[in-house]
């Protein structure tokens, strides 16, 4: 998948688990998605959930840094490294 | 005076993994020394009730041991909290003193002028001291020979009623001497607390208990998605023995690697609902550590039972008692407890009290709500629950109204005061909903006075201003009235039910309309 696309999909999902005073549009891509208040620290796992159902990562099986999930950048890294 | 049971040895070796700060047992005795120094000099003294506005952290610990050592009370605070909040819980506290860090000390700064409560600063923890022993075994002393109240524990009441749970320093050591019985030394070695320290099961049984045992402890942040993340290669890395935790860092932490090689001996569930399938895959990750639900509430200074230490995981199952009895009883009413009727028989399902030497002295000031809940020693869980044949104590349900979100408690009336305090609010009622990643979060119905979504935005402020991000409802209803019985009153159940099948606001659509 293009990374535009990959993009423009991530940030509809991240729309659907964002805090609701917290519009994707209003941090850039290297923000961090915790700290800028966009989703809580545990949502992290819905982002999990998100990359092993539609791009198959295995975290489990590979383990990975958490700070590959922290932005929309590292996100988006992640998916071009890791998704099989 | 109280009778004290012995204090347990002495603190052990403190470590913060995600700083690299630690410190030596040594270390620990000289720098608690110096602060309780500097504590009595700012004027500190027996009696007094002192709020601690940070956790999780060393700096904590050595404060709360030096309050101890002054004869003080400590009230550790939610470093979540709003100042609306703080402020509530400031009037029902009345402490004199405020320790905190440059950042707390801001935040709250109004607050702490306007209700005359001095703020002392808590020293930076890498200072080195040079003490001479006299001090140290001085503050030692002070500390073994502490009695009174020792912990405040706000369960709820951040915003309407305060409800703080009073534990004195004979129900804390009278905890500590029954865990002391039920785990052993080998597996305390090496402790990890990744639990807020404002709570109990955090701070009395996961932190201090194998810590003041002279055991090694290491501090997370608390609910630290970016540790529950890395807790396999945390736990390798520290060679952690120990840990304790809830159901809703395990859903997280089972997604990523496990440790390897573990040496993990024993691992504790509590504070929510532990599913029986959760509980199996805790079990692989863990690989061949014992994992035990615990169950425990703030009133009993946390743990008071455990399901065994082999056993095949099911739902519900809490096991038996750790330095108390259990009574299951057809009723919740003090009139009915214990003392005064006939319990249920095995198999049957009742309400669950419990009697304890680690039983709250009360709740703060608050008479009334003691005696609602203890009856002749007794204490009424407000948990349901049912002994099988075996002696096994099976969880069945709950009366309490609280929400569990995680493992931390949230009060439907916090929610609610604030509110129904909003002038465009006729009514309001707070209840849990489904979540799949906490178990439940806190929904709201609200009876509007106007009909304009710019009194919705405003209300989702004054909301958001008030309380705590935890507390703030994820999933709002308006309705046109709350439904209640034919006597007048709110049923939570019902209205949650009836709610579930009616769709929430879009709050994302609402608020995004503002501009």
């Amino acid at each position: 998948m293009s990374q535009p696309r990959a993009r423009e999909e991530l940030v509809t999902f991240l729309d659907s688990i964002r805090r609701p005073q917290m519009p994707v549009d209003a941090i850039a891509d290297g923000d961090s998605l915790v700290d800028s208040g966009l989703i809580d620290s545990l949502a992290v796992l819905e982002i999990m959930l998100y990359l092993e159902t539609n791009y198959g990562i295995d975290f489990a099986a590979n383990g990975f840094d958490p700070a590959e999930l922290s932005s929309i950048s590292e996100i988006l890294n992640l998916i071009e490294q890791r998704a099989p | 005076m109280e009778k004290l049971v012995p204090f347990l040895v002495s603190p052990g070796p403190i470590n913060e993994p995600t700083s690299g700060l630690s410190l030596t047992s040594q270390e620990v005795l000289e720098r608690f020394a110096t602060r309780r120094k500097a504590f009595l000099a700012a004027g500190i003294a027996a009696g007094d009730r002192v709020f601690i506005g940070h956790g999780n952290s060393i700096a904590f610990f050595l404060d709360l041991l030096a309050v101890w050592a002054s004869g003080a009370c400590a009230v550790p605070l939610d470093g979540k909290l709003t100042a609306f909040e703080c402020r509530n819980q400031i009037a029902a506290a009345r402490p004199r003193f405020f320790i905190g860090t440059a950042a707390t000390g801001d935040l709250f700064h109004d607050v702490l002028e306007e209700n005359d409560v001095t703020y002392v600063e808590s020293s930076p923890v890498e200072t080195a001291v040079a003490l001479e022993k006299a001090a140290v075994d001085q503050a030692l002393a002070g500390l073994r020979d502490a009695s009174g109240d020792a912990l405040i524990l706000f369960t709820s009441g951040s915003t309407g009623d305060p409800k703080g749970v009073v534990h004195t320093q004979a129900t804390l050591r009278a905890k500590w001497a029954a865990l002391s019985r039920e785990i052993d030394a080998e597996t305390l070695q090496r402790s990890l607390c990744m639990l807020p320290t404002h709570f109990g099961h955090g701070l009395i049984c996961n932190a201090l208990f194998p810590w003041l045992s002279g055991h090694e402890l290491f501090l997370l942040p608390p609910f630290s998605a970016h540790s529950i993340m890395s807790l396999g290669s945390l736990l390798t890395r520290h060679k952690i023995t120990f840990i304790s935790s809830v159901p809703a860092i395990w859903q997280l932490a089972l997604k990523t690697r496990r440790p390897s090689p573990s040496h993990l001996l024993q691992v504790f569930c509590g504070s929510a609902p532990l599913s029986r399938h959760l509980w199996q895959d805790i079990v692989a990750w863990c690989g061949g550590a014992a994992v035990r639900n615990l169950y425990g509430i703030t009133e009993t200074g946390s743990w008071i039972a455990a399901s065994p230490r082999h056993c095949t995981p099911a739902d519900g199952l809490i096991g038996t008692p750790w330095g108390a009895d259990f009574k299951v009883m057809a009723s919740a009413s003090p009139d009915q407890g214990p003392s005064k009727a006939v319990p249920c028989r095995s198999g049957e399902t009742g309400h669950i009290w419990v009697k304890t030497e680690a039983l709250m002295r009360g709740y703060l000031d608050r008479p009334d709500l003691t005696a609602e809940k203890v009856a002749d020693g007794w204490f009424c869980t407000g948990d349901i629950g049912f002994f099988d044949a075996e002696g096994q104590l099976f969880l069945r349900g709950r009366e309490r109204d609280e929400i569990n979100r995680g493992g931390l408690k949230i009060y439907p009336a916090d929610i609610e005061s604030v509110i129904s305090s909003f002038t465009a609010v006729r009514e309001s009622c707070s209840f849990g909903h489904e979540d799949s990643r906490y178990g439940q979060s806190v929904a709201v119905a609200v009876v509007m006075a106007v009909d304009d979504p710019a009194a919705l935005r405003d209300l989702y402020s004054w909301t958001t201003e008030r309380l705590a991000d935890h507390k703030v409802p994820t999933r709002w209803f308006l309705l046109k009235d709350i439904p209640k019985t034919d006597r007048g009153k709110i049923n939570r159940a019902n209205l949650a039910q009836y709610c579930a099948a009616q769709r929430p606001l879009d709050m994302k659509q609402i608020l995004g309309g503002a501009e």
